[in-house]
């Protein structure tokens, strides 16, 4: 009998790993992929992989040699760099201290494993597929007290046509340090399944910022997994603008008081792009803030999707929950979809969300033109305006422009197909 | 000609008649007033004049200097010299009001074939201005009208007005929401405006503004139409006997 083409990259999948160990993570990984998700189940309706089943991919090996493509975009900035999914130590900057970087052996790793597969991304199939296939997993570790000043700089490229690229990296800041990350992801691979486990300690603080501009070709599907103790801050912004499917999949778990989260995003799509921010998060103890706000801007035949889910556990009283997504449609063709989900099992919190969808507002854009303003003009103010009030509140003050600028140029391409 | 003419203006919005057949005449040099009723269609005029989407004439006519305006789009309309001060004005967030203005100007002063001025000196224009207006520096800084006062918003329109310099301007209730200070204000930087080449056409409830923006012709606009028209005089008409007396003799 024929197998379905549906199970080669399954096969390839288990390839890969018929080396290891039985009792290895990545068999462990392997054994529980065993199809890609149903559009039946509700997490992956609005964002559908059909298409994956259905082409010829591979797991890459990664080159050592490859030439690279992308530039440092900050001055000073230590840069760490994945090529092929792999941590290319010879093209990364050396650390400051108090920082450092390693390759978890197989008994850290399977520790990393398990964390995923405790928390509500055990299915999500970059945990089973990366896990199963990462090169390695790289940690960056930030010790107790230490406030990092330069930038790091992670950027991932590489990959090839008909490959999958498999970066993992566990980010752990230990009590009262803090660091400001800016992720690129530049791949040129058709499938791109980063894993990204970040564990803050006490009062630890970090800023992150990714943006996600792989490949038009490349289907990305990141998943991220972060843990808050008590007194920790996790800010992070995300712009999604490139690759033909792009969905960024985080879930938050705050286990300590006092601990804050914003999770916020822009996504830029045009032609027939799809681009999905994802996000869950887990209030368990009581008195921590979340805040989550996603725009969009759509043109061409593009789709945009986001799913936030806030739950909120009967003992996190006193929480505080917002989410608010919008997204602006310049094309009759283009759709966006939210779904807020909350589930609010305590009694004192206070959770608000709001979600529209729709055009540039008539009276706005009115009051623009009445001003001698062309139409055009008008709708660029109007959604360079849109974007901008969103990147200058979630991103710090040095990072605003460069983001602003990344946007853009998304944007602009968008528009001058649009209007 | 006249600077400004409308003739015999129907308009309806939802199906249900709002303007019905108004008509009239702005010269240059004049201010004429309109007061009227809540819901008589004063700014259903000005939108209609103004050029809003969907208020397009059934029938009837408009002018600009002789030119007709049915055809042309908002921007253009403003371009070509006609001003409206909003009666509500609309919040911008994340427009700076210092670059809003200037792409404002710009886009008039390229129609009048005049050099676009560059970001010196446009601030220092804009200052100039704004400081007669009695609006802070900081208020150009913030996004446009978001966060700013009823009073503050009105101002706001009439700094616009006084950086336009249109031909056609027509002021939509601008002194409600003024307290008394800002009413005199507010209408100093009108009256410094007003000369022989251009035309304003104020829309108001109260005779005090009146007092401050001496009209040459006050109008009374009544379900969709001029019912009446007078000098100064009709405005203490309404003011000591209200509409009613009015609407009933005509
Ligand atoms: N979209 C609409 N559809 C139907 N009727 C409308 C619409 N917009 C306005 N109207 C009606 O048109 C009439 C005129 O409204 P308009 O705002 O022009 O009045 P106004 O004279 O400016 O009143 P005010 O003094 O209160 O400012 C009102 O009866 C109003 O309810
Ligand atoms: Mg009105």
């Amino acid at each position: 009998m024929l197998h379905n083409v549906r199970d080669n990259y399954i096969i390839s999948v288990k390839d890969h790993v018929s080396q290891f160990e039985e009792k290895s993570f990545r068999k462990l990984a392997s054994n529980d992929f065993k199809s890609w998700p149903s559009p039946r189940e509700e997490t992956w309706r609005l964002s559908r992989l059909g298409v994956l089943s259905r082409k010829e991919i591979t797991p890459i090996t990664p080159n050592f040699k490859k030439q690279i493509s992308s530039v440092s975009k900050f001055n000073g900035s230590k840069i760490i760099r994945f090529v092929d999914g792999a941590f290319r130590e010879d093209l990364s900057s050396k650390l400051p201290p108090g920082s450092s970087l390693n390759i978890l052996g197989e008994e850290d790793s399977l520790r990393c494993f398990h964390k995923f597969k405790d928390s509500n991304l055990k299915d999500h199939p970059s945990t089973n597929v990366s896990f199963s296939c990462t090169p390695s997993i790289v940690k960056l570790t930030i010790e107790k007290d230490v406030k990092i000043r330069d930038l790091f700089e992670i950027i991932y490229e590489g990959g090839d046509d008909d490959s999958s690229v498999h970066p993992a990296l566990y980010i752990e800041l230990k009590d009262k340090s803090s660091i400001t990350i800016i992720e690129r992801f530049n791949h040129l691979s058709s499938l791109i399944m980063p894993l990204q486990l970040v564990e803050l300690k006490k009062n630890a603080s970090i800023n992150s910022l990714k943006i996600f501009n792989d490949n038009q070709h490349s289907y990305n599907l990141s998943a991220n997994c972060t843990f808050l103790s008590e007194k920790s801050n996790y800010n992070s912004f995300s712009l999604i603008k490139g690759g033909l499917f792009t969905r960024s999949e985080t879930h938050a778990y705050l286990k300590g008081e006092n601990c804050n989260l914003n999770l916020n995003g822009v996504y830029l799509s045009s032609k027939n792009q799809h681009h999905d921010l994802t996000t869950a998060i887990y209030h368990d103890v009581p008195n921590c803030t979340s805040k989550q706000i996603v725009r969009g801007v759509l043109g061409g035949k593009s789709t945009g999707v986001f799913q936030g889910k806030v739950r909120v556990a009967p003992d996190a009283q006193k929480t505080d929950g917002q989410q608010m997504s919008k997204a602006i449609l310049l094309s009759e063709n283009a759709i966006a979809n939210a779904k807020p989900e909350l589930e609010i099992y305590a009694d004192d919190v206070i959770c608000a969300h709001g979600a529209t969808v729709g055009e540039i507002e008539d009276d706005q854009l009115f009051y623009l033109k009445s001003r001698g303003i062309s139409e055009k003009k008008a709708k660029q103010i109007l959604i360079t305006a849109f974007l901008k009030d969103i990147i200058n509140e979630s991103v710090t003050e040095s990072m605003q422009n460069f983001v602003f600028e990344e946007a853009e140029l998304a944007l602009s391409e968008i528009i001058s197909k649009e209007i | 000609m006249p600077l400004l003419e409308i003739k015999n203006a129907k308009l309806k919005l939802d199906d249900k008649d709002i303007l019905k057949g108004l008509s009239l005449s702005v010269n240059s040099g004049e201010v004429h007033a309109i007061m009227g009723p809540n819901g008589s269609g004063k700014s259903t005029l000005s939108y209609m004049l103004a050029g809003r989407d969907g208020y397009e004439l059934e029938s009837g006519e408009v002018f600009l200097e002789g030119q007709s305006l049915s055809d042309m789009e908002a921007d253009k309309r403003a371009r070509s010299g006609l001003f409206l001060a909003f009666q509500y004005p609309v919040e911008l967030p994340g427009v700076g009001g210092m670059s809003f203005l200037r792409e404002a100007v710009n886009s008039r002063r390229k129609f009048l074939g005049e050099e676009e001025l560059d970001h010196l000196a446009f601030v220092k224009e804009a200052r100039k201005v704004a400081s007669k207006m009695f609006v802070k520096d900081e208020m150009l800084k913030r996004a446009v009208n978001v966060g700013f006062s009823g009073g503050e918003k009105k101002r706001f329109e009439i700094l616009q007005m006084a950086m336009l310099m249109p031909k056609v301007s027509i002021l939509d209730e601008t002194d409600s929401g003024l307290d008394v200070d800002a009413l005199k204000i507010v209408s100093d930087g009108v009256n410094e405006q007003r000369n022989e080449e251009n035309a304003i056409v104020v829309i108001t409830h109260y005779q005090r503004l009146l007092d401050y923006i001496v009209p040459d012709f006050v109008h009374i606009l009544s379900d969709g139409n001029i019912i009446k028209s007078g000098g100064p005089e009709l405005a203490l008409e309404v003011e000591k006997n209200g509409y009613v007396g009015l609407i009933n003799a005509a």
